[in-house]
């Protein structure tokens, strides 16, 4: 059985520089794979890579059993990979209400109500330019609209970033049901509770390569720190 | 030098080869040649569009024709005419300080202005029919006193192109060209190492302001008319072309197009009615396709005949003044806000001995931020900065960096088409050349004990043959932080500068850090992710998280803070 | 109300009006892609030679609207497409381009058409009463047709779901691609649309103007000096540098002469451009 996403040696950067040298991991149906580090070291640039927002210059990825590599972004969207940016997360001179329903079918919020009850922060703001809200209150907003897209693959880029703590709870609790109903998901964090609340496995990136991988059961924290720590 | 003489005796020769009629179309194309130079130094060298030389071109036809009605044969006129060019000169150096004013790009609003001058100065020649005679023009010019024959006139023209050529190249080999040239590229680094960009745009501008005057001044005793039409769309279009097709990142680009195009168009204009859609055709082809030009097909044959510059020997370049002792800078209670995200939080730090302080925190912590605002690039709502007890609100950027402020970028920012020699140059020039120095060609060879010391580690520093796009991602870090070095400041400021370096750079990288704060005393303040070098070479640690300063201490002290910790690992409340 | 002052403000809404649709063009494809369009003006005189054309050859005045989209919106595409799109990263070469187009259209025009003057006569001639003032039908027309059609656009771009995933493109280009919206489709259709607004533009002031192959440079400078002082947001700041721009054109002129209008409407530019290089209201 193939993982639903699985990516091995890849290479990738900006200009001649290449910050991610060489990363492979995998994922599968119903799994959270947690990428751990500080920052600068490439964790945003792999999921760039994942994306397809930047070109691998060595390496493949395969989604599903098919390489993707040469697809762009919106064609591996149309696969089933849903994005949530690190930086500029939301649009912000469109509404609450349009940055949720802008590429989904109708107008129609029904389908967020589970969502809403966990935040109703986003239910009272939905008249709101998205431009008005704080940088954690995006977040949510980028995070509920890439978990209302329900497709087999969601990549989160540190989701937590400036989120109250009360809220990453619920994150992680609805994360928890995505993966229940087989969602795969990778997400980058550099906040190790949050990361420990939904990670299956661990992949820890220093300097642009893999510092550590494995299983929840087979990592423990004090390793995980050494990476985080100043 | 040789060739360029030659190339002058086969100009003026010309009319014993083409005969006399031929000679004063020629003459006039000069004329528009010596024009489409100042387009040329404008756009192709220095990076922005003029749309409307027919002003300045008009300007000084207008001036001279009528100081040779007025004051026909009088001696007089050997200071007014020139003066009639200078007046176009000081014109456009006027609105290009108007104009460049703002940090950053200026570009289209620029070409627009222009556009808009050239048209209001056709309306203005086509209304004030008291002084310039109307839409019909000033008429009976008479020619410039003692030359009479059509040669004459050509003889006149050909010299004035010629000293025009030279001086432009002069301009091209002095600082001043190097600096325009860096302009082009990257406006906010030439900012960056204390040079007012903005003035020296408008300089630009203005040298090609009085290249269009010497043309003016000259076409009005060649015509004998000037219309309005001079000041107006057409010329300023034309030149433009001329300019682009014959080449703009050539010295004689615009010159080969002013004179072939424009022959050709005076010759094809009337017989093919489609000759002036083909030239918009081939205009647009070159600007897509071909940006070099005619001249482009000469630069290989160019290359195989000409020489690798020779090696100069160095010039000392003078010490910097500076005030002795440690750099001191304080911070307090700085508020940063953009638009409605506050980006600094009331950030107070101070720096008081030398030694090298690293400055950590997570992303979104204002860390680049916090190094804009102390370039002036980033204002502050509140809170003061002062550097040495001078408070530093409201200097501009390039003033700032003169104080002796120096910066490094976290994506090597150097000057990719030019020479290491010249990037090299131009940190050297930094916060030591006065105005005046920057139109001399020696300072092109400027070395300091600095540099040679740099150079003694790294040789590649030294070559001028290469161009700085030429050299590896790690070499263009270490030629950024050198050219950071050579401004010799007091309080350098690094942004990641071990970015991208392999294990070896990085360790050289160090190296140099270390002895810039050791042997120079500079205080140097870094910022880094990558706490294996925080451990290595911090004296001191700032960790600044939303905006403000969390902690500071030795290293070990910051290992130790429980707030760092939280915010590095995640806390739970 | 006195007739006089009916009158003068039936003017300045005239003057607002023509400004703004002639400036709309412009504005949304500077606003929402970046770039500036410096043949603008020259798809203006497009439409108003298509006017002239329909009028020659004796149709309906209003045949001319649908031959100008077509013409424009061809144009368009074909510029977006081939011109633009390669530049869209290097906004200084996109202004070389579409000088050098502008200067291309204005040729043909000249080759086409000769440099002489064409004069069209108003499709709606005669006068109506306003509230006790006599004012022209046409120049009446004028007004109601670009305040519907500027509401009519207003209306699309704020309801409509394209619309709105245009604005989120204009906003955040990588966000959208993302998301899966088509940027590239959606960049090509709203260059069209700039341009057919030029051209339908151009097709109402024919009337109004010697129509001939140098009538574009007036209008892509008033359009830009216009988007300057009123920014590039909003619709009320259209109106508001329609209305600076116009308002003082009109008043300088009428003390000193064209020549002064023009000097103020210029200087008045460069003072906006160094207080606000967004202009009055800045995008919100």
């Amino acid at each position: 059985m193939s993982a639903r996403l699985s990516f091995e040696g890849l290479v990738g950067g900006y200009g001649d520089v290449s910050v991610v040298r060489g990363i492979s991991g995998a994922v599968d149906a119903g799994e959270v794979l947690a990428v751990i580090g500080r920052n600068g070291v490439g964790k945003s640039t792999l999921m760039k890579l994942l994306f397809g927002q930047l070109p691998c210059r060595e390496g493949s990825v395969r989604f599903e059993g098919r390489p993707v590599k040469r697809l762009e972004a919106s064609q591996r969207r149309g696969l089933g990979m849903s994005y949530c940016p690190q930086e500029r997360p939301v649009f912000d001179d469109l509404s609450v209400r349009d940055n949720l329903t802008l590429m989904r079918p109708d107008r129609g919020l029904a389908a967020f109500a589970p969502l809403f009850a966990r935040f109703p922060i986003l239910a009272q703001r939905l008249g709101q330019h998205a431009g008005t809200l704080s940088g954690g209150e995006k977040k949510i907003l980028s995070f509920v609209r890439g978990l209302a897209e329900a497709q087999p693959l969601l990549l989160l880029d540190e989701p937590s970033e400036g989120v109250q703590w009360e809220n990453v709870v619920h994150m992680a609790e609805l994360i928890g049901a995505a993966k229940a109903a087989g969602t795969s998901l990778v997400v980058v964090e550099q906040n190790l509770a949050f990361a420990e609340l939904i990670a299956d496995r661990y992949l820890v990136i220093e300097q642009g390569q893999v510092a550590l991988d494995g299983r929840r059961a087979e990592v423990e924290r004090s390793q995980l720190l050494r990476y985080l720590h100043v | 030098m040789r060739a360029a003489s030659a190339a002058v005796l086969a100009l003026l020769l010309l009319p014993f080869a083409v005969g006399d009629f031929w000679a004063y179309q020629l003459g006039l194309l000069y004329l528009y040649a010596i024009a489409a130079l100042g387009i040329g130094l404008c756009w192709g060298r220095t990076g922005f569009l003029p749309l409307g030389q027919g002003t300045f071109f008009g300007l000084a036809a207008y001036l001279s024709g009528l100081a040779l009605i007025e004051l026909d044969g009088s001696a007089w006129l050997i200071v007014l005419l020139p003066l009639a060019a200078c007046a176009s000169g000081l014109l456009a150096f006027l609105i290009g300080v108007l104009v460049f004013r703002r940090r950053g790009e200026s570009g289209p609003y620029f070409s627009m202005i222009t556009l808009a001058l050239s048209l209001l100065a056709y309306q203005v020649a086509n209304n004030w029919e008291s002084v310039t005679g109307g839409f019909n023009g000033l008429k009976g010019i008479p020619g410039l006193p003692g030359l009479d024959s059509y040669t004459a006139a050509y003889e006149v023209a050909a010299v004035a192109l010629a000293v025009s050529a030279f001086g432009v190249a002069w301009l091209y080999r002095a600082p001043l060209g190097v600096l325009w040239a860096a302009l082009a590229h990257n406006e906010r680094r030439v900012v960056l190492f204390g040079f007012d960009g903005n003035r020296l745009k408008a300089v630009a501008f203005g040298v090609s302001g009085l290249l269009a005057g010497i043309g003016g001044a000259l076409y009005a005793p060649q015509q004998g008319l000037v219309t309005p039409q001079l000041c107006g769309f057409g010329l300023s279009a034309d030149l433009v072309i001329w300019a682009a097709v014959g080449g703009r990142f050539r010295l004689l680009g615009p010159v080969l197009g002013a004179v072939l195009i424009g022959a050709l168009t005076s010759g094809l204009r009337d017989r093919f009615q489609f000759w002036e859609i083909g030239i918009a055709i081939v205009f647009i082809a070159v600007v897509l396709l071909f940006p070099q030009g005619l001249i482009g097909i000469f630069t290989p044959l160019e290359r195989r005949l000409g020489r690798r510059p020779a090696p100069a020997a160095g010039i000392a370049a003078p010490a910097r003044r500076d005030p002795g002792g440690a750099a001191k800078l304080l911070v307090e209670g700085v508020h940063v806000r953009v638009g409605e995200v506050t980006i600094l939080d009331g950030l107070s730090l101070a720096l008081e001995r030398p030694g090298i302080y690293c400055v950590i925190g997570p992303n979104g912590a204002g860390k680049t931020s916090t190094f804009n605002m102390l370039s002036g690039e980033l204002a502050a709502q509140a809170g003061r900065v002062s550097f040495d007890g001078r408070p530093l609100a409201r200097l501009a950027t390039h003033r700032i960096v003169r104080l002796g402020i120096g910066r490094k970028f976290q994506i090597p920012s150097v000057f990719p088409a030019l020479s290491i020699a010249d990037n090299v140059a131009i940190a050297l020039w930094s916060a030591r050349a006065t105005r005046l120095d920057l139109l001399r060609p020696r300072l092109r060879r400027w070395t300091s004990p600095v540099f040679e010391a740099l150079v003694a580690r790294y040789p590649f520093l030294a070559d001028a043959g290469r161009t700085a796009a030429e050299l590896s991602h790690g070499e263009r870090q270490i030629l950024e932080l050198s050219m950071a070095l050579l401004g010799e400041p007091r309080l350098l400021l690094l942004d990641e500068p071990c970015a991208g370096l392999s294990p070896q750079e990085t360790a050289q990288v160090i190296a140099v850090i270390r002895w810039a704060s050791e042997r120079r005393g500079a205080t140097v303040v870094v910022i880094e992710h990558d706490m294996s070098l925080v451990r290595e070479l911090a004296d001191h640690v700032f960790v600044l998280h939303n905006g403000s300063l969390l902690a500071e201490g030795t290293v070990s002290e910051i290992q130790g803070n429980v707030a760092v910790k939280a915010i590095y690992v995640g806390a739970e409340k | 109300m006195e007739p006089v002052l009916v009158a003068q403000a039936l003017n300045a809404l005239y003057g607002i009006a023509s400004l703004a649709i002639l400036a709309l063009g412009l504005a949304v494809v500077l606003g929402l892609l970046g770039v500036l369009n410096l043949a603008h003006g020259e798809l203006v005189m497009i439409g108003a030679y298509c006017a002239y054309v329909v009028q020659a050859q004796g149709w309906p005045y209003l045949y001319a609207v649908p031959l100008a989209l077509v013409v424009c919106g061809v144009l368009g595409y074909v510029v977006e497409r081939w011109l633009v799109r390669p530049l869209y990263q290097r906004p200084f070469d996109t202004l070389v381009v579409t000088w050098g187009l502008s200067l291309l259209l204005r040729k043909c025009a000249e080759a086409m058409f000769g440099l002489g003057y064409k004069s069209l006569t108003e499709p709606i001639g005669g006068t109506v009463e306003v509230l006790g003032a006599t004012y022209p039908r046409y120049r009446l027309m004028l007004i109601v047709v670009s305040v519907l059609v500027l509401g009519a656009l207003v209306l699309w771009y704020g309801r409509s779901r394209t619309g709105t995933r245009i604005k989120a493109m204009a906003g955040n280009p990588e966000l959208a691609r993302a998301l899966g919206i088509p940027v590239r489709r959606y960049a090509s259709a709203t260059f069209v649309v700039g341009t057919c607004l030029a051209g339908l533009a151009g097709v109402m002031i024919a009337p109004l103007a010697p129509v001939q192959p140098f009538m574009g440079l007036d209008h892509i400078l008033m359009s830009f000096f216009v988007l300057v002082v009123g920014g590039l947001g909003s619709v009320g700041g259209l109106l508001t540098g329609s209305a600076v721009i116009g308002g003082s054109n009109s008043i300088v002129s009428a003390l000193s002469d064209s020549t002064g209008g023009y000097f103020c409407v210029l200087l008045l530019a460069i003072v906006f451009l160094w207080l606000r290089p967004r202009g009055i209201h800045a995008r919100s």
